[in-house]
């Protein structure tokens, strides 16, 4: 059987679609394989029926079928999706946002003292919460304080200040002549017959002292002005 | 195709969630045949919406015996394209190739890399400036056939023309469809 590039391009679509038989499609595929012509015309219908396969199908806008509706019957009376309102949670903004207040709630219940191990209702009483809360601040505060007190650092000014208490280049005064007589109970210098009021002006001169060690240049006008 | 004839008679009957049944379940299909015919998404949905007034309206005259609903839904999507060339063709402008700016379509989530899916976008716009230059009559049968996966009868059916013609438009649109593409320097891969 002999083909023309006529014949060709005529049966295009059958030998692309497989409509040929076998007599056809050896002639077709003979002619093809020997004119210059229609090679290059197969082979582009071929691609470009690749092409078109290749087209997806487009999303209509959502609200079209909505428009559809209310044009035709009037009313879109769409049924309820239920799996489209699940899906609708799954969204990352709605997950970031639960999972923030779910944080957020469950470190203020830690914070007030809830049992996670034992939860009760009586425990989210707003009474309940409120002395937990308070206790719990109590607590954190004395805490933090104890832990402040022993860094080094303020244990080291501590035991300098201490230090500058008992050197006896900075008071000359309180070099002891004798041992003093020291009563049970009494940890410092101080006379306990003397007022408080006396007592605390002492620690005061004392604390002032220090600093002029510290810092001789600015403080002794505070120590001359106490002497004062 | 039984269901949508079956959809068809509750909706004759008065029954509403059929008629939505029917319209969820060929919205999809009727605005693709619109969108490759137009090559426009809005003209695309205001003639989806006028295929469904029209179907509608004229859902009375539907007889399961001469086809199935989704050819006879078809065959009115061709006739109000069809319409809507004559209609609009003094207001295009004409065709050039140097104009066609090939828009990149914006498609379903396919699981493919952000490249090959950049490549794929500005083929089908190309592919799709290339079918909008087709005459009507090739681009309605190379979209049945080549995009809406009709058989042949079926488009005897919505065309309304013989099966040698339907064969030959076919034949003549892929063609020519080709030597567009080539003349764009596009080569589907």
């Amino acid at each position: 059987m002999t083909w023309t590039c006529e014949q060709t391009e005529a049966r295009l679509s059958d030998y692309l679609d497989g409509l040929l038989d076998g007599a056809e499609w050896s002639a077709f595929n003979q002619h093809v394989n020997t004119c210059a012509v229609c090679t290059p015309l197969v082979s582009s219908v071929a691609h470009t029926l690749g092409g078109l396969y290749a087209l997806e199908q487009v999303d209509p806008p959502p609200q079209l079928e909505t428009r559809i509706l209310l044009a035709t019957v009037g009313v879109a009376r769409s049924k309820f999706d239920f799996s489209a309102w699940l899906r609708s949670f799954l969204s990352p903004r709605f997950v970031y946002a639960t999972v923030s207040v779910a944080a957020t709630m469950a470190l203020l219940l830690t914070a007030t003292g809830f049992n996670w191990r034992k939860p009760k209702l009586a425990d989210l009483a707003p009474a309940t919460v409120y002395r937990r809360a308070d206790s719990t601040i109590h607590v954190t505060y004395a805490r933090s304080v104890k832990f402040v007190s022993d860094l080094r650092v303020v244990y080291e000014i501590q035991s300098r200040m201490n230090e500058g208490d008992q050197n006896p280049a900075m008071r000359e005064e309180t070099i002891p002549q004798s041992s003093p007589k020291k009563n049970p109970g009494q940890t410092d210098n101080t006379n306990p017959s003397a007022p408080k009021q006396q007592n605390r002006a002492t620690d005061v001169s004392k604390r002032l002292e220090v600093l002029a060690c510290e810092f001789p240049i600015w403080s002794g006008s505070l120590v001359d002005r106490r002497e004062q | 195709m039984e269901q949508d004839a079956q959809l068809v008679q509750q909706c004759l009957q008065g029954d509403g969630s059929a008629w939505e049944e029917l319209v969820r379940r060929h919205t999809r299909r009727i605005f693709n045949i619109c969108y490759r015919f137009t090559g426009n998404r809005t003209e695309a949905e205001d003639l989806t919406q006028d295929v469904f007034l029209r179907v509608y309206r004229t859902l009375g005259s539907y007889r399961s015996a001469h086809g199935g609903f989704a050819t006879w839904m078809t065959s009115v999507t061709r006739n109000l394209l069809i319409d809507h060339y004559r209609r609009t063709k003094r207001d295009r402008v004409t065709d050039s190739l140097d104009d066609a700016m090939p828009v990149v379509e914006t498609k379903e989530s396919v699981a493919r890399r952000p490249d090959e899916q950049a490549l794929l976008g500005e083929l089908s716009g190309q592919v799709q400036s290339a079918l909008t230059r087709l005459s009507p009559e090739l681009r309605e049968a190379v979209i049945l056939r080549d995009l809406q996966q009709l058989e042949y009868v079926e488009i005897q059916r919505v065309l309304e023309v013989p099966e040698g013609t339907v064969k030959s438009r076919i034949n003549r649109g892929r063609i020519e469809l080709a030597r567009i593409l080539q003349q764009m320097g596009v080569r589907p891969a």
